[in-house]
């Protein structure tokens, strides 16, 4: 084993890290998965505390969007975590469609831009989880039919807003004025 | 079942015709116990449909889930309504931050310390 490469702290710096990890349909799990991405975001991402405490929101919310609509009791469900170093961190929630009240990734999507309209009011106790919290504080938020099974639920946050970069590629550009 | 405790207390020199309470939130409310949790303040609503004054200390809650905070909306609109009041005190930075995300500060008023909380609930209002 003398001549195995071993990673270095450059190596395990500037590449992704992927963690997945499979639960029963059963919300007492959920408790465990939020502690484990409050101290992931916490320690292992560069995203500052209050966005731990967010991310431990999402992922709440994915996963038990996931039990109540995706998988029926006795199945599983499929978190995966994808960090980026510098970059972003990814979240994709995975069900096995078979959950009691099931929605396709279009009705899903369908549902959450109706509620993230500002006009729109939240009379009942539930529907805000996907629409005020995940969306909220996410950039990119994609639901997904799989193929012959349930939906794919996949969030992204970049560590730099890309709204900025916009914003200060606009600023750059030989095209514009910019009064200061 | 996630741990999480309601307590609920009487608090004195209530304006006249009300009924003021404080009720402390200690631990987590998430999707595996807070239908259980919710029953308590349903309960407290119940015994006092009119003119009930809340003020939930929030130093002891760890979390909350969306379903919890539309519980808590549910609870403003049945206390308003009856003429009551809710205030928040003493709430972690992710409780706010989970709050405010949602729309729920606009709403309900939260206070840094129990006496601020205790002082803006026991102001009368023009329904009290």
């Amino acid at each position: 084993m003398e001549n195995t490469p071993q990673p270095t702290v450059e190596s395990l710096e500037t590449k992704p890290m992927k963690i997945t990890i499979t639960l029963p349909t059963n919300a007492y799990f959920i408790s465990g998965i939020r502690d484990f991405t409050l101290g992931l975001i916490k320690n292992m991402t560069e995203f500052s505390e209050q966005w731990a405490f967010r991310f431990q929101s999402v992922v709440d919310e994915l996963c038990n969007n996931a039990i109540e609509h995706g998988s029926m009791p006795g199945q599983e469900i499929k978190i995966t975590f994808i960090n980026v170093p510098h970059e972003s961190i990814e979240i994709i929630v995975e069900d096995t469609g078979t959950g009691k009240v099931k929605f396709s990734a279009a009705e899903l999507q369908k549902l959450v831009n109706e509620r993230r309209n500002p006009n729109y009011v939240h009379t009942g106790i539930r529907g805000r989880g996907l629409s005020k919290i995940v969306a909220e504080w996410t950039d990119e938020l994609e639901f997904k039919d799989i193929q012959g099974s349930g939906m794919q639920v996949r969030i992204k946050k970049f560590l730099q807003d890309p709204k900025l970069k916009e914003m200060s590629n606009f600023l750059e550009s030989p095209t514009h004025l910019v009064l200061q | 079942m996630t741990q999480a405790t309601i307590t609920i207390e009487d608090i004195p020199a209530s304006l006249q015709g009300t009924v003021a309470k404080l009720v402390k939130f200690v631990g987590q409310l998430d999707e595996s116990n807070v239908d259980e949790k919710a029953k308590t303040i349903y309960a407290l609503i119940e015994q006092n449909p009119k003119n009930l004054l809340l003020l939930f200390d929030f130093e002891g809650l760890e979390y909350m889930n969306s379903k919890s905070i539309g519980y808590l909306t549910d609870w403003y609109g049945k206390l308003t309504e009856g003429g009551g009041k809710i205030v928040i005190a003493k709430a972690k930075s992710n409780i706010l931050d989970i709050l405010q995300v949602v729309g729920l500060t606009q709403l309900i008023n939260c206070y840094p310390t129990a006496d601020e909380a205790k002082f803006a609930l026991l102001q009368p209002t023009a329904t009290n």
